[in-house]
């Protein structure tokens, strides 16, 4: 366990950590995922040593590092923008580090070129980061953070400022980065969809706080509060009032009955996925508990899905192919039955409830 | 451009604005072209060569160059200082720092002149053996202290313009609190230093009030060429007094000419 972060909380004008606790492994391709202004950021800088905790500990390797200097916690840090120094060249900009080691000019050369083919930017070292595109600004500024060898490595937004097909060329080279070197990554994001394609493990924070922490399937699977679950793209959440009823366990939202599972009495919170909900034009005989009749409001074209907003008493947001739209012959206006499943209902406590 | 924007309301405005700005160049070209044009050239060419303006030429260079460095080593730290850390007391500090700006030289020159005579601490100054006052250095002083807030003004602007997540990156490299700044913060500002620096020794040249206050006008002693235009016209000779001028003319162009290579479009005061 390299990195543990204890109970960690820091204010900074209007950005506040309030009581992290996180602890990455060996060789780890951890990410954090979060709206802005969630203090992401902050927490990373706080990391690398860049601001001071308020309280807390940062344990690297078994050594209490909270208050030593950055330039002496071998801790790599990546900014969004990249951050190459524009007075120096790509090969100046890798060798920094190297250079603050006081090592000597030819080794520094030696390992520059290393790092730079290990990345693909052997072609670049003569150049000025200004002619770079952001992909190759990228590439030198993660060189750069490397050649130190750090223990970790932190990666703010890495993304966010790439166009779509560097974006996804980038992510899989990201990915590869611990395997390659041994070094583990803290990839900081505000797209779920970075959590797919390349998280071991992930944590989700808000509002200063880790409000989740697991492998990403299991986020998006099984969010544990309402604020990961829309931020995981669930897009039906509702507050109800959970009781236990004849007909077992219901929530009701507004004029709504919604059957569920759970152990929760009283003011809810309750969300249903998109893909859980099934379309039928005649009430569907099946064992799901949950059949409501509904007013198609608005039809939603994106590739080869559909997005359709039904109006059952609450707004409901469905997903199906094109294809099966067609066969249903779903035109808004038009009247529909939504199916969907007991289980397939998340009910979040809301704070004041009991089991 | 322009035009293409407003094609017809705006054109006899436009006429009536651009005449006038024509007019007013004009007019400096007559005023500066006549200072120059109005000895006899002979005569012009004999006042700068002669024994009293070398002199003034080599005195300005020499203060100028060292009070300019002295602005540099002081402006720089103090400029880093109140661009990045925020202390106590660091907006009251720069609210002071900036106050000789906008002082006329002639009131700092007294406060100087005041500092370093008559005052407990001219006293003391004394008592080991300094005295400055009507001296070189009181030259050097003077520059010094009226020009020093400018430096520190461009330098604080351009450390500012530094994004400190630079420094942030430099030091998880490794990088020391110096190493920071002497290989990423003032590299970065270079071309607003090389500016400044321009700036402050073009000012030292021609920095008269303050001179004249603490330093004195003393002929072929504390003579500095704005000095030397001074002595030259209260004395009726104003040959030398023209080619100091002309010095000072040529000096401002040359900087103005630097500054805007190096500045181009961007304006920094």
């Amino acid at each position: 366990m390299p990195l543990k972060i204890q109970g960690l909380s820091k204010s900074l004008g209007e950005f506040h950590l309030r009581d992290v606790n996180l602890e990455i492994c060996d060789s780890e391709y951890f990410i954090i995922l979060g709206p802005s202004g969630a203090g992401k950021s902050i927490l990373l800088e706080t990391i690398a040593g860049i601001h001071r905790p308020d309280s807390g500990r940062i344990i690297l390797d078994g050594a209490d590092i909270t208050d030593r200097p950055a330039r002496l916690r071998n801790i790599g840090m990546v900014y969004q923008d990249y951050m190459l120094f524009p007075h120096l060249t790509i090969e100046k900009n890798i060798g920094f580090g190297l250079k603050q080691l006081g090592r000597p000019a030819s080794e520094i050369k030696e390992a520059t070129g290393e790092m730079a083919s290990l990345l693909g930017i052997s072609h670049l070292l003569s150049r000025s980061p200004d002619t770079l595109s952001g992909g190759e600004q990228q590439r030198v500024a993660i060189a750069r953070a490397l050649i130190i060898k750090p223990r970790i490595l932190l990666l703010d937004e890495p993304l966010s400022a790439l166009d779509a097909i560097t974006r996804r060329k980038m992510r899989s080279e990201l990915a590869r980065i611990p395997s390659l070197t041994g070094v583990s990554v803290i990839h900081i994001t505000h797209h779920a969809e970075d959590l797919i394609s390349l998280g071991h493990r992930s944590a989700v924070m808000d509002e200063g706080t880790i409000v989740q922490v697991g492998d990403p399937d299991e986020i998006f699977k099984n969010p544990q509060t309402p604020f990961v679950a829309a931020f995981t793209g669930m897009e039906n959440l509702f507050t109800g009032i959970a009781r236990e009823s004849n007909e077992g366990k219901i929530i009701r939202v507004g004029s709504v009955k919604i059957h569920t599972i759970t152990r929760y009495n009283g003011p809810v919170h309750c969300g249903i996925r998109s893909e859980d909900l099934i379309f039928s034009r005649e009430p569907l005989k099946s064992s799901a508990r949950n059949v409501l009749k509904a007013t198609v409001i608005k039809i939603r074209l994106m590739g080869s899905l559909a997005w359709v907003v039904v109006d059952c008493g609450i707004c409901l947001t469905g997903v199906l192919t094109i294809r099966s739209m067609y066969d249903l012959k779903i035109d808004e206006g038009d009247t529909v039955f939504i199916t969907f499943k007991a289980s397939a209902v998340m009910v979040f406590p809301n704070g004041q409830n009991k089991e | 451009m322009v035009q293409s924007l407003q094609p017809h309301s705006g054109s006899w405005f436009q006429g009536f604005l651009i005449v006038l700005s024509g007019v007013l160049i004009l007019l400096f070209c007559l005023v500066f072209g006549g200072l120059i044009l109005w000895p006899d050239p002979q005569a012009l060419i004999r006042a700068l060569t002669s024994e009293e303006i070398l002199f003034a030429i080599k005195l300005s260079l020499f203060t100028a160059i060292i009070s300019t460095l002295l602005c540099a080593a002081v402006a720089l730290p103090v400029a880093y200082a109140l661009s990045r850390y925020t202390f106590p007391t660091s907006r009251f500090m720069g609210l002071i720092i900036s106050l000789p700006l906008s002082l006329p030289p002639l009131v700092a020159g007294i406060a100087l002149l005041i500092f370093f005579g008559p005052s407990i601490f001219g006293d003391m100054l004394r008592l080991i053996g300094i005295d400055i006052v009507y001296t070189t250095t009181a030259i050097i002083v003077a520059q010094f202290f009226v020009n020093v807030p400018y430096l520190i003004r461009v330098m604080r602007s351009a450390f500012d313009s530094v994004h400190p997540r630079y420094e942030h990156v430099a030091r998880t490299l490794g990088a020391s609190e110096p190493a920071v700044f002497f290989q990423v913060s003032l590299p970065m500002s270079r071309q607003a230093l090389l500016a400044g620096l321009t700036i402050t020794w073009s000012k030292a040249m021609g920095e008269f009030g303050a001179v004249l206050m603490i330093a004195g006008a003393t002929r072929m002693k504390t003579e500095t060429l704005p000095i030397a235009l001074f002595l030259n016209l209260s004395t009726g000779d104003l040959d030398l007094a023209i080619a100091s001028a002309t010095i000072l003319l040529a000096i401002s162009v040359g900087t103005l000419l630097i500054f805007e290579h190096w500045f181009g479009s961007r304006r920094m005061i």
